[in-house]
């Protein structure tokens, strides 16, 4: 995988470059700006860019606003957003007109590795990652289609939301694969969700939660 | 003696005579005031009485202002006009102004204002022109001018004489007029001028303001140096451990388990650290009010229905204090409350900020009661100059109202 990375945090951007180097992901460039990672993505073409929320000049959401630029111009390209804190402001920025190779997560889950590696190849590979932190913040959106749901899938939900597969979330849960796939049909049948491919309404059951926000 | 001799030109007798002209212009309005008062006062207790006292009271706090317009630049007296009255009714107003001591005291000043301003123009008048044509009388004396409005003035010679009293005139007129200022001046000061404790209050609002404003100052560039400090290291330090687990042989369990520890115990001091952060200063403030108003709410256990209606952003010290009492009054519907849902609006109307959150619990909340966090937030809104209103009845529903000033 190739990746570019932009974050203004020297410490945090050579860190990053360094842990991903050593799980064979080619770090084709590492920028401290807006400005510099939308050239780097024109030129690199990267498979996904690793994007700080928080850089200069103003130090909010040219993070985010990157990011919505890199999605619109180049939509083969993945974006995984790194956060300080949780906003489901900008979660619902990012997927609005892009709910695919888009991920948001704290800064923390970097340092799980594994989850952090396992999200960037997500996104690779078309999907979307969100921080368990984010879900949280959804669930307590008012919807009438969500409170509709059992604790059970809502929980199937919160996985889906953060882009793990049926048999990912059968595992985790320690559930049959046959009853996942039944909560989920439950799920998209309570959130009127009308029939379509199935990644589809996956990736419209989760905008919900973010439109409720 | 110099100086007895020079002031009829140093440049304070001047600005003194300009003062004095200009107050007399001033001043025949202004005995407008003291002559309605004396009409409204004895009819106060009638329909038409009380307003009319209203309206001169309002009327009678321009004074100071008035005055002060050419008193400031010419003898440089601080008659600051009164701070704006804070209610937030016609009717409030009214009441405020009818016990408002400089409103009282300035209608007093109108009062004597007339006849000082009266004597001093006309003084300064008489002894300036009159004065100028004595002194000069011997040069534009001839027999036929016989009336100089001086007696025993009959020939050239005794112009001598008309001169001498016009130099003494034109002597002791500025100091004539400086004395009358004094009196004036010290009427002003007395009567105009905010008193001593309306300066002190004066003082400590300002102080207040910078100390409130430095200490947003202080919070914001905190939770910038440890997000962009200790929480990048933490995660730098975390980066690093991965690192080295990653890098350890199969063989070394005992090691591996060791920094895998390291690594959770990194995990939950980014965790703790995004608490405290949020404590000091919500993150999601820098990007407005609204929102973090809604990253709240969705944040929060219950739901809630958020509506914000606002035309310019509020005031830095106003968005953080509305922020924070917003969090406490969710979490207050959600932990002591028990009910299942809320609604928070936020609006702004007449140069106030509303922050109105009603919840649908079981009620009996009051500031007196301890635990509800309810007395911190009147102090928060006290110390903005605002309000907190409380209305909850036993069995619900609650509503919290917080006013702020908007600027």
């Amino acid at each position: 995988m190739r990746v570019v990375i932009a974050e203004d945090n020297a410490l945090m951007r050579d860190g990053i470059a360094a842990l991903l180097t050593d799980h064979d992901v080619t770090v084709l460039a590492t920028v401290s700006d807006a400005t510099g990672l939308l050239a780097a993505v024109a030129e690199h073409r990267p498979d996904v860019a690793v994007v700080d929320v928080r850089m200069p000049p103003t130090f909010t959401d040219e993070g985010v606003r990157a990011a919505i630029a890199i999605k619109a111009a180049h939509p083969a390209t993945g974006v995984l957003v790194f956060s300080q804190w949780v906003e489901t402001v900008y979660a619902n920025a990012l997927l609005r007109d892009h709910p695919e190779r888009v991920g948001y997560l704290l800064k923390d889950r970097i340092v799980s590795t594994a989850a952090f590696l396992d999200a960037l190849h997500r996104i690779a590979d078309g999907g979307v990652a969100l921080d368990p932190e984010v879900i949280r913040q959804l669930f307590a959106a008012p919807d009438a289609g969500l409170a509709r749901l059992t604790a059970r899938e809502r929980e199937i939900l919160a996985l889906v939301a953060e882009g793990r597969s049926n048999p990912a979330i059968a595992a985790e849960l320690h559930l049959a694969g046959r009853s996942v796939e039944k909560h989920v049909t439950a799920i998209f049948t309570k959130l009127d969700l009308p029939p379509s491919a199935e990644d589809h309404r996956r990736v419209r059951a989760v905008l919900r939660y973010l439109e409720a926000s | 003696m110099s100086a007895v001799l020079l002031a009829p030109f140093a440049a304070r007798t001047w600005r003194e005579m300009a003062y004095a002209l200009a107050s007399l212009l001033l001043a025949a309005p202004a005995v407008l005031v003291p002559a309605a008062l004396l009409v409204a006062a004895p009819m106060a207790l009638t329909v038409v009485g009380l307003p009319l006292l209203v309206g001169v009271l309002l009327l009678a706090r321009q004074l100071p202002g008035w005055f002060g317009f050419v008193a400031r630049p010419l003898l440089g007296w601080d008659l600051s006009a009164p701070p704006p009255l804070s209610g937030r009714t016609a009717v409030a107003r009214g009441r405020e102004v009818l016990t408002d001591g400089r409103a009282w005291r300035a209608a007093v000043y109108a009062f004597a204002k007339a006849p000082l301003a009266a004597v001093t123009a006309y003084i300064t008048l008489l002894g300036t022109v009159f004065g100028a044509l004595l002194l000069t009388s011997p040069l534009w004396w001839e027999a036929g001018t016989r009336d100089l409005g001086l007696p025993g003035v009959d020939s050239r010679p005794e112009t001598g004489y008309a001169a001498a009293v016009g130099a003494a005139a034109l002597l002791l007129c500025p100091w004539l007029l400086r004395g009358l200022v004094a009196v004036d001046r010290n009427l002003a000061l007395l009567l105009l001028a905010p008193g001593p404790a309306e300066r002190r209050i004066g003082e400590l609002v300002t102080s207040r303001a910078a100390l409130t404003a430095d200490a947003a100052t202080t919070l914001r560039r905190l939770e910038r140096d440890l997000h962009d400090g200790t929480q990048a290291r933490l995660v730098a330090l975390g980066m690093t451990l991965a690192r080295i687990e990653k890098r350890l042989d199969p063989a070394d369990g005992d090691v591996k388990d060791l920094v895998g520890a390291a690594r959770s115990t990194v995990t939950e001091g980014l965790d703790e650290l995004r608490e405290i952060v949020r404590g000091i200063h919500p993150p999601a403030l820098d990007a407005g009010l609204p929102t973090a108003l809604r990253t709240l709410a969705a944040r929060s256990g219950l739901p809630v229905s958020l509506s914000v209606d606002l035309d310019r952003p509020p005031p830095p010290d106003a968005a953080t204090t509305l922020y924070f009492t917003a969090a406490e009054l969710l979490s207050n519907a959600a932990r002591h409350a028990n009910a299942t849902t809320v609604r928070l609006s936020l609006t702004s109307a007449g140069g106030w900020l509303r922050l109105v959150v009603t919840d649908d619990g079981r009620g009996g909340a009051a500031p007196s009661l301890s635990g509800t966090g309810l007395r911190g937030l009147v102090a928060r809104a006290g110390a903005l100059d605002g309000r907190l209103e409380v209305a909850s009845p036993d069995g619900g529903p609650t509503t919290v109202t917080m006013s702020l000033p908007a600027a």
